[in-house]
């Protein structure tokens, strides 16, 4: 229990809540424009691929260049079985489950 | 009302289950990464946001700055907007205080409950299910913050890959148009550039920001959505 991890805590939910109501509160029937929906859809589409990546390609701060490199494996795993339909936490699930054995191996 | 609130609560109960393992793989991969119970329930009841907080787990936990984490979430989070604007109608004449703890429960799931079963989406329905899913959710955290800590060496069983795993898992069934993947790659391509550039946690905000700005003045507008 620490006092940065709160604070932490109470700044994400505050920025959390300004996405959530200053547009409910306002009750409009006015739609957003259509670049503006657009920008908001794109938005979580680049900003988990920017978050995703180089977790899995620099996992020292420098990229990893070679194949013997787990994490890529189980992030093809899990994206080529996301995109096919199957359940996310079994896709998850599997690719975790690569991670581990191929660590266990190397 | 009454009727209306049964219907949401029973349409988002086939949700109930993978909310609650949801939940459950987040409260357990959060105390692993070293974070209180306590801790994980306040933010899961404060924030109540899944995938932003899968997002500032790791983060909190490589001791990135605050401010950081809290415009990460914030960028995550920015859908919001849209929810909120397409529910905002329905609840034209709930009384002010009752919105602004309604707001607080606008999430991804009962969002699509409500919107496929009427448009615009109904009160009611939107409620039940947002009971629903948030007891689950809630619910499935409390459970994994108490199974988390019984193992002992998470990275052993690859759960450290989880956090990215999730990432690209919510990426990948978001990819509905050609012009998506340019969108995601571009961002994924510009964040490995700037993470390798630039020190932190801003390639996540920058790299986000950027490459969806420049697809939402680029591409065409959608007519389907």
């Amino acid at each position: 229990m620490r006092l940065h991890v709160w604070l932490t805590i109470i700044g994400m939910a505050v920025a959390t809540y300004l996405t959530r109501a200053p547009m409910f509160l306002a009750l409009a029937s006015r739609p957003l424009r259509p670049r503006v929906r657009l920008w908001l859809r794109l938005v979580p589409l680049a900003v988990l691929p920017a978050l995703a990546v180089p977790l899995v390609l620099l996992p020292d701060g420098r990229l990893a260049t070679s194949l013997a490199h787990p994490p890529l494996w189980g992030a093809v795993v899990v994206f080529v079985l996301a995109a096919r339909g199957v359940n996310l936490l079994v896709a998850v699930g599997c690719a975790v489950a690569v991670v581990a054995l191929l660590r266990a191996l190397g | 009302m009454r009727e209306r609130v049964r219907q949401g609560l029973v349409g988002s109960l086939a949700l109930v289950p993978s909310v609650f393992v949801y939940g459950t793989v987040f409260g357990g991969l959060a105390v692993q990464a070293g974070l209180h119970p306590v801790e994980v329930w306040g933010m899961s009841v404060l924030v109540f946001a899944g995938a932003s907080q899968f997002v500032a787990v790791p983060m909190l936990a490589a001791g990135a700055p605050a401010l950081a984490i809290i415009l990460t979430t914030y960028v995550v989070n920015m859908r919001h907007y849209l929810m909120a604007a397409t529910l905002a109608p329905s609840f034209r004449g709930f009384k002010r205080g009752w919105l602004m703890l309604i707001a607080h429960l606008i999430n991804d799931e009962s969002f699509a409950v409500a919107a496929a079963r009427s448009q615009p989406p109904d009160a009611g329905v939107y409620l039940g299910s947002a009971a629903a899913i948030a007891g689950s959710f809630v619910g499935g955290v409390a459970v994994g913050t108490l199974l988390g800590g019984l193992v002992d060496d998470p990275r052993r069983y690859g759960l450290d890959f989880a956090f990215p795993a999730v990432f690209l898992s919510l990426v990948a069934v978001q990819l509905r148009r050609r012009s998506d993947w340019l969108v995601a790659g571009g961002a994924a391509m510009l964040a490995v550039a700037l993470a390798l550039a630039l020190p932190g946690n801003w390639h996540i905000v920058v790299a986000g920001l950027v490459a969806s700005a420049a697809g939402a003045l680029v591409l065409p507008v959608e007519t389907d959505a």
